[in-house]
């Protein structure tokens, strides 16, 4: 039997005497796609950056595609795409894209970077310093550097803050390929569109799960108010 | 699909290698060499102020002999001192100050994160150690000038004892960070060693592992085998460290890689008030969600006071342990000074100083907002002054705790009146440089001073940053008064003297109260006489005078036409012929059409509230549902 993509079981997370996650059970399974939707503060980006490996769980297990979180397996697995983008000031687009394909035995800045940065309109920009880019054109940067190496569970975190219009349809579409490949992905969001889109979602409130299932957007609004 | 260890090196390798080339690209050699030359010069006036701090003379029988006794367990505190703010940092997510982007793309590749740490833990352990062995070697030089022994051990063994201290602490810092060490636990061990180290200098415990360290420095007076146990802990320390850095926690390290760069900066600005928000940051110090008091007093009319006193109750638990230590650690140093070590006042005053920086939270974040303080009906001087009792309040409570170590009947303790109104007085003044300190904020990015000449802007920075330290340390002139008359020195019984030096120092609060309420006015005054003096000032000025005078010539003009019945527009007719006088008949015609404009409504007073919305006042958010029901 296949493990999970993510499975968490009483998973918790506590600052001092806040709780931001209450006890969480979920499963994640390979190739779906999932919206974890909820209000600020609910819980969704501390999930996701325990999920990612960057915050250490209070309590509970997590782990991805059956390795614990944090294992070279673990990381090997995941791809996260922050709500906001974390680049080195001295790389080019094209250097970043090679380094961190490389980082995952990848071939560097190969046809597929080259495209993605085409359909993002990165394609006169790819030799340029992201400290010269617009909030817009850093999360596109961002997001060639979560699809440019490989990976089976996606989890990104508020994808659609500072894109243009175009760059929000080609995230669409390259979420849908996600998909299509039979990569998992975790997409929190607070576009109540976007569970239209996806197998299930996820609804989050102050730390506990209120709905999971599939959703249309009038029960995502009913859920998460708007 | 996860990297052997020679790929993870390589590809590693290889992104710093391309970084590095960039950075190099980037920097101008004029700017390498003035860095150059900042740093020689900051090394060479310390090493002259030391030097002439230490003196030539050779010290005598006695005191070599005391050196002898107690100066391995003195120098031993800094070693000591090292494995403490090592163990502290590790627990933290320290030493290593990684960037944001490689935690995200390099700690959470499926690389071995020792490759990936190692390189960046060797290089700041290399530059550690350089300027540890150059410490060690200036300290060892000064040593020589005043103690007996042979140049080159005294270079040597300085040198070495500098590098051991490094390698304890960050050997500490990494050990801690690789294996998770609780911050608790790590302050505890580090503390306790620190407390040893510092008893066993005072004479008051056997032999603490810091002493072994201390023998170290002290070699050309006594050379001891047993010290090189030292050099071996501490090469034991780095080597465990750097096996066990993988384990560095991700959550801390990216914690902080956000802050470390913000607090570096912040001191190069000798920014105080950045620098305390960012250390709490740091050390995840966080305002307590339900307040140590539930129920304090709701009074309407002493808003800024109850805010004070909520953010004080709001204290954790970590803050409060801080200033009780910094209290009793001022008591201490008050005592010594009642023995006769006069230079521990710089100790109190420092520690009360420090203590009452917290007390000035409230205050300090008034100031971080001045969008906000600048949108109340009143002046800011007015807020900040309101502010004052409540740092005032908790100065004086760690004031009176200090004294309380002070008077407490163990060893040469400092009598009850002489030692409660002493820590009293010197909490106050040590509140009043805290307050100078938040006040003055960090010096502003572009201001004429900064621009002058390097001797008037230094000195303007050195005096802002002595003079609120240095306030806190007058506040220890009652002491010392009462201590002259203690001894015989002056007339007075101690408590008359220290009361005679208290009313000055009283004076000199009220002043800071002024200060603090006038400081805008002040400023503005300034601005403004400068404007006066400046040159192209007064150009502007004399253009906009005649300006306005050309104005008020052309209105009066206007009015003795419109008194001899000359239209505008008939005047102007000269200048636009037939044009003018048909806009001028239409324009007359639509007047005479046009209704009578009603009368203007009575506009309501501008400081009074629109009837039946009180804004702020009526304390009900407008469009909260259970208000509306009620």
């Amino acid at each position: 039997m296949t493990d999970p993509a993510l499975e968490a079981t009483g998973l918790t997370k506590a600052y001092d005497d806040l709780v931001a996650l209450h006890p969480l059970d979920l499963t994640v399974d390979v190739g779906q796609s999932v919206a974890l939707i909820g209000h600020n503060g609910s819980g969704k980006s501390t999930f996701l950056r325990m999920a990612a490996g960057l915050l250490e769980p209070t309590g509970g297990d997590l782990e991805i595609a059956g390795f614990e979180i944090g294992d070279v397996e673990a990381r090997a697995t995941t791809s996260f795409l922050p709500d906001e983008p974390v680049l080195y000031d001295d790389l080019s687009l094209r250097e970043h894209a090679e380094y961190i394909s490389r980082l995952h035995g990848g071939d560097g800045f190969d046809d597929y970077a080259e495209s993605l940065c085409e359909r993002l309109g990165l394609a006169d920009r790819i030799d340029d310093l992201p400290t010269r880019f617009s909030r817009g054109l850093r999360q596109k940067t961002s997001i060639v550097l979560a699809l440019v190496r490989p990976f089976s569970l996606l989890l990104v975190d508020e994808p659609f803050v500072g894109l243009d219009q175009p760059g929000k349809l080609v995230l669409l579409e390259l979420l849908d390929e996600v998909h299509t490949d039979g990569a998992a992905s975790l997409v929190a969001t607070h576009d109540p569109a976007y569970v239209d889109l996806v197998d299930r979602s996820i609804a989050l409130r102050d730390g506990d799960v209120v709905y999971d299932g599939k959703a249309s957007v009038d029960q995502v609004l009913g859920l998460v108010g708007g | 699909m996860s990297l052997t260890l020679a790929e993870s090196a390589a590809v590693v390798g290889d992104l710093r290698r391309a970084r590095r080339k960039q950075r190099v690209s980037a920097i101008h050699w004029v700017d390498a060499l003035y860095q150059v030359y900042i740093t020689g010069l900051v090394a060479l006036i310390a090493t002259v102020l030391a030097s002439g701090a230490v003196g030539d003379d050779e010290v005598g029988a006695s005191t070599l002999a005391d050196v002898r006794v107690h100066g391995a367990a003195a120098v031993g505190v800094v070693a000591a001192l090292a494995v403490f703010l090592g163990l502290r940092s590790g627990s933290r997510g320290g030493p290593l100050a990684l960037e944001r982007p490689d935690v995200r793309h390099v700690l959470l590749a499926p690389v071995d994160r020792g490759v990936a740490l190692r390189y960046p833990a060797w290089r700041q352990l290399r530059f550690l150690t350089f300027v540890g062995a150059a410490v060690g070697a200036t300290a060892g030089q000064l040593a020589l000038r005043r103690l007996p022994g042979n140049a080159a051990e005294w270079l040597f063994f300085g040198a070495l004892f500098g590098v051991v201290v490094v390698g304890l602490g960050f050997g500490s810092a990494l050990v801690a960070a690789g294996t998770g060490l609780r911050s608790w636990l790590a302050t505890l061990v580090g503390g306790l060693l620190l407390a040893w180290s510092v008893a066993d200098a005072l004479d008051r415990a056997p032999t603490a592992p810091g002493t072994i360290a201390g023998r170290l420095a002290l070699w050309p007076l006594e050379a001891e085998p047993l010290a090189l146990l030292a050099v071996a802990v501490a090469a034991v320390l780095v080597a465990a460290g750097m096996r066990l850095v993988a384990g560095t926690s991700l959550e801390a390290a990216e914690r902080r890689t956000a802050l470390v760069g913000q607090l570096r900066f912040a001191v190069t600005l000798q920014d105080l008030r950045t620098v305390l928000v960012l250390r709490r940051q740091l050390a995840q110090e966080r305002p307590r969600s339900r307040p140590w008091v539930p129920a304090l007093g709701r009074s309407p009319r002493y808003p800024v006071w109850q805010r004070g006193l909520r953010s004080v109750a709001r204290w954790p638990a970590s803050r409060i342990v801080r200033v009780l230590v910094l209290a009793a650690v001022a008591g201490l140093a008050m005592r010594g000074v009642w023995a006769g070590t006069t230079p521990l006042v710089l100790v109190v005053g420092v520690a009360l100083w420090i203590a009452a920086l917290d007390a000035a939270e409230p205050l300090g974040q008034e100031i971080d907002h001045p969008g906000r303080t600048d949108a109340f009906p009143f002046p800011r001087g007015q807020l900040f002054l309101q502010h004052l009792p409540v740092v005032a309040l908790v100065s004086l409570v760690t004031g009176l705790l200090a004294g309380a170590v002070a008077l407490a009947p163990i060893g040469d303790e400092v009598p009850v009146g002489v030692a409660l109104l002493g820590g009293a007085l010197a909490g106050l003044l040590a509140g009043g440089g805290a307050v100078v300190s938040v006040v003055q904020g960090a010096p502003e990015a572009v201001d004429m001073l900064s621009m002058s000449t390097p001797e008037i802007a230094g000195a303007r920075t050195v005096i802002r940053t002595a003079w609120p330290p240095g306030l806190a340390v007058i506040g220890t002139l009652p002491l010392l008064a009462a201590r002259a008359a203690e001894r015989g020195i002056s007339d007075p019984p101690p408590l008359t003297a220290l009361a005679t030096v208290a009313l000055p120092l009283g004076t000199l609060l009220v002043l800071l109260g002024g200060w603090v309420r006038l400081r805008d006015d002040i400023h503005a005054w300034i601005k403004q006489a400068t404007d006066q003096m400046s040159p192209s000032k007064a150009v502007e000025r004399v253009a906009a005078e005649r300006e306005a005078a050309e104005a008020r010539e052309a209105e009066a003009l206007r009015e003795s036409r419109a008194l001899a019945g000359i239209e505008e527009d008939d005047a102007a007719d000269g200048e636009d012929g037939e044009a003018g006088a048909v806009a001028a008949d239409t324009e007359r015609a639509s007047r005479a059409k046009a209704p009578p404009r009603p009368a203007p409504k009575a506009k309501p007073r501008p400081n009074e509230p629109a009837p039946g919305f009180r804004g702020g006042t009526s304390a009900k958010p407008v469009g909260r549902k259970r208000d509306q029901n009620r």
